[in-house]
């Protein structure tokens, strides 16, 4: 299969699908990350609070599937990465599970107990759940930008807390807080009511937030990070990514201030996809880039898969993403309707 | 060195078997429920409407924690058996990402739209739940597909610096008879075991004189899958048995503690096998050939002693050898428990046979029992080999502070413990309360 192609284009290839798959995992679960950060300030009783389940509760599953895509294709693709990546990071893997695990119990079982304090230690961990991962996840992708401590022959030196850095505590709190605009204009747009408004009134403060931070954060990048620019000035089209980055950004505020919901919900999408394919596009060729000298990451030609292997996922890829794809954006169009405070019915 | 692949086993034993706690369940009560939606979407009659509703509420908790406790597996291929991750990775990434592609798309997608579909969407809603019941059952055969490799290593060659498997043929991974075996056994278990769990619910309601439609209907239908995978098991059992020994004579010797070299090997009604000394301490009412019989498919066959094995290439006979004793035993006495439901259905007699309804409800726990002692034989029975033949579990695990593995195993350890009593706990409550479902 594919054998026009040779095994370091194909290692190309699925890097670039491995960055279109990240990409749209964290744009899709920002929204039900975002409404779990929301939940227990913006909720005041039951009723708001299962408008708020409600209208992320048909779609989060699937979205969480992509970032499974995500981890079980860098397996596949490039199993070095995958192995080395997961061991270096041991304790900031462990901490996204316990967010995850966190996150999806307490969605699906908030509601399954009358008991008032069950249903308020549930928020809080769909809260605490949220929280993690979405500041796990910023912070881990901000150290790939950033480089891996990897000295010679693969030897990782870093530690937990060396991973705090300032850059990366900034990459983390901006993924928290796309996840809340994304979280609040969701709401804001499939919901009606009290709590509606008071989404959309949070979303127009955090979008302006998100545009200055991303700023930051984007200008940190290309001054403070060593070796970010390289593939940019090598490729000056790729200064597109951070540029419609902050339009976006731009973008979102403008249609929340025009009332335009869906828009602004779109155009905060945007942001997280840009953001992190701006600090994808620097990394490349390498997956694990590391921080003492270019020479020690690891590249994806010497990370990917045999040919074989390679050409497999991708013929399955081809055939089976664009089937995913329709039948979620069926799903969504299935419950398009907004959620009311009368419709109660528990589930 | 040691303890960090005592504890990195450990770790994973505790996941995976959690894992499976629920996933059995999943896989049989999807069908089960799909089944149900779409009759109640062709006859609208409410009693299948309660059945969906009832059963349905069990398998929304139920699912539920088997996804999120799928998510540590597939991470802890990398965090813990990173080696392991960079030698099998060409064979075994492709299933995990077909997996991901073609199964848990499907069920985590439809799983969302069957849960908030209303009824007066009743076909689409019945559609819903047999995408999830596709999906999750296919989530098996790709899973099964990576570990059939590890049993059985096919479609694939040594790179040439022997650091990893390459994979050759995609094709022969899938047509690996070992995924074939084990597929089909799996399931036919985990449809049992729901079986079980559907009979010993019902039980408790008709021992409260809740003989509703719904747990009557249940019940019947119930019993009439326990029969049939409960009699399958073991038939089909016994091939997979001889299948295994032909491949892996380590693990069929020690599935029945065979020391010595011998043909005509009879089978032992009690036995208690003692490795230090590398023979049976207690062996009792032999019968004679039907060892032979059962893992070579003649009375006269030979079976390869362990004593005349490699030494350092046995695994611990001890706890294959109980847990396949414990597996057998209590399939034999799922038939019979299954056997004495249709005969007390038949007769009508079911309702009042109060031992009988106790017993099942004692029971529910018991397949849960027999799929962790099955899968303790497969996995333990290979060892000392992560891939058969091929790699060394020692070699397999990442190399990370031996702190991070003990601190990592705590915490899931004590999260999962929460989740199960909180599971049971809103099982028990939602069984109790469908006392008002009719
Ligand atoms: C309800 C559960 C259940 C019951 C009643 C049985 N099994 Fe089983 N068995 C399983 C559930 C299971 C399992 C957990 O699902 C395993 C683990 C791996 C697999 O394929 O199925 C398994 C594994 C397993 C293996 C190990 C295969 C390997 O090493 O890969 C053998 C040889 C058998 N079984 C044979 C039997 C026989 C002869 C039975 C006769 C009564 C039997 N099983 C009943
Ligand atoms: C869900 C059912 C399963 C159960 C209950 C189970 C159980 C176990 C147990 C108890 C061990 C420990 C053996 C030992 O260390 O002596 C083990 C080992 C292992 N199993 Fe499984 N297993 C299951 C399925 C799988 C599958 C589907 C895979 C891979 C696709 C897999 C991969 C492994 C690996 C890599 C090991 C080696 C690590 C170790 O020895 O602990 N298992 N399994
Ligand atoms: C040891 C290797 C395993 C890994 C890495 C793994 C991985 C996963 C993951 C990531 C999920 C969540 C899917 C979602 O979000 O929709 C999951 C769920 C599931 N897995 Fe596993 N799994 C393993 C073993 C098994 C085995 C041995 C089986 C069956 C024979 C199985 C069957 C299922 C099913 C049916 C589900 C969905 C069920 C539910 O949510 O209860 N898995 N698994």
């Amino acid at each position: 299969m594919f054998d026009f192609l040779t095994r370091d284009m194909l290692a190309i290839i699925w890097f670039f699908l491995w960055c279109v798959i990240w990409g749209v995992y964290f744009a899709l679960d920002s929204f039900s990350l975002g409404a779990g950060l929301l939940a227990p300030f913006i909720a005041t009783d039951k009723v708001q609070r299962i408008q708020i389940q409600k209208a992320v509760g048909p779609f989060w599953g699937g979205n969480e599937v992509w970032l499974i895509l995500a981890a079980g294709g860098t397996f596949a693709a490039f199993p070095l990465v995958f192995s080395k990546m997961f061991t270096f990071l041991y304790l900031p893997m462990m901490l996204l599970l316990i967010g995850l695990i966190a996150r999806g119990i307490s969605v699906e079982y908030l509601h399954k107990d009358e008991n008032p304090q069950i249903q308020k230690i549930f928020t809080w961990g769909w809260f605490a759940g949220s929280l993690l991962t979405s500041l796990v996840l910023g912070v881990a992708f901000a150290n790939l930008f950033k480089g891996l401590e990897i000295a010679s022959g693969g030897v990782y030196k870093g530690n937990l807390p060396g991973l705090f850095s300032p850059y990366a505590l900034i990459g983390g709190i901006l993924f928290v807080l796309m996840s809340v605009t994304s979280g609040a204009l969701w709401i804001n747009f499939k919901t009606e009511g009290t709590i509606a408004a008071k989404a959309g009134d949070l979303a127009k403060k955090s979008c302006l937030i998100v545009f200055a931070l991303a700023l930051v954060y984007l200008a940190y990048s290309f001054i403070g990070i060593e070796g970010f620019t390289t593939n940019y000035s090598a490729l000056p089209a790729l200064y597109l990514l951070p540029v419609l980055a902050i339009v976006a950004a731009a973008l979102a505020i403008f249609f929340v201030k025009k009332d335009r919901g869906f828009l602004a919900f779109c155009s905060n999408l945007l942001v997280l996809l840009f953001v992190v394919q701006s600090g994808l596009a620097s990394i490349y060729p390498y997956m694990l880039k590391s921080s003492i000298s270019l020479e020690y990451g690891i590249d994806i030609f010497e990370a990917a898969a045999s040919h074989m292997s390679l050409s497999v996922m991708l013929a399955g890829a081809l055939v089976f993403v664009p089937i995913v794809i329709i039948y979620q954006l069926w799903v969504y169009t299935l419950f398009r309707e907004k959620i009311k405070e009368t419709d109660q019915v528990d589930y | 060195m040691v303890e960090l692949l005592l504890l990195s086993r450990l770790q994973f034993a505790i996941t995976v078997a959690f894992h499976f706690l629920f996933v059995p369940l999943t896989l049989g009560l999807a069908l089960l429920v799909a089944g149900m939606e779409t009759v109640y979407y062709r006859n609208k009659a409410e009693t299948w409407r309660r059945m969906a509703d009832f059963w349905g509420g069990i398998f929304k908790i139920n699912f539920a924690i088997g996804l999120v406790t799928g998510l540590a597996m597939t991470f802890q291929f990398g965090t813990n058996w990173g080696a392991y991750a960079e030698f099998m990775g060409d064979v075994f990434g492709p299933p995990l990402a077909f997996e991901a592609l073609l199964a848990f798309f499907l069920e985590g997608t439809f799983f969302g739209a069957w849960i908030f579909l209303n009824r007066s969407h009743q076909k689409l809603k019945a559609f819903s739940m047999w995408m999830v019941a596709l999906g999750t059952n296919m989530s098996a055969l790709w899973i099964i597909t990576a570990n059939g490799f590890m049993q059985n290593p096919v479609g694939y060659e040594m790179a040439a610096d022997g650091s990893k498997v390459v994979m050759t043929d995609f094709f022969a991974l899938l047509t690996n008879s070992y995924v074939w075996y084990m597929l089909v056994h799996t399931l036919l278990a985990a449809y049992l075991l729901t079986s079980f769990l559907v009979m010993g619910i019902c039980a408790y309601h008709f021992l409260k004189r809740n003989n509703s439609e719904v747990f009557k209907r249940s019940f019947s239908i119930a019993v009439a899958i326990a029969l049939a995978t409960a009699v399958m098991l073991p038939v089909l059992g016994h091939g997979y048995a001889q299948y295994v020994t032909e491949l892996q004579p380590a693990k069929g010797a020690a599935m029945d503690a065979i020391w010595e070299t011998g043909s005509r090997e009879p089978l032992y009604l009690i036995q208690v096998p003692d490795p230090s000394t590398g023979s049976n301490s207690i062996q009792l009412l032999g019968i004679p050939g039907l060892a032979s019989f059962l893992y070579t498919g003649s009375f006269s066959g030979t079976i390869t002693g362990l004593n005349q094995l490699p030494q350092d290439e046995i695994p611990p006979v001890g706890i294959v050898f109980w847990s396949f004793r414990l597996m057998v035993a209590l399939g034999s006495l799922f038939i019979i428990e299954a056997i004495a439901g249709l005969y007390l259905q038949k007769s009508g007699k079911l309702y009042t046979s109060d031992k009988y309804l106790k017993l099942l409800i004692w029971s529910i726990p018991l397949p849960y029992i027999a799929i962790i002692a099955g899968w303790i034989v497969a996995e333990v029975g290979r060892q000392p080999w992560i891939v058969y033949g091929l790699l060394k579990t020692a070699k397999g695990v990442s190399s990370v502070p031996t702190e991070n593995v003990l601190l990592s195993i705590v915490i899931i350890s004590a999260l999962y413990l929460i989740l199960t009593v909180f599971e049971i706990y809103i099982i028990k409550k939602t069984v109790v309360n469908a006392t008002g479902v009719e």
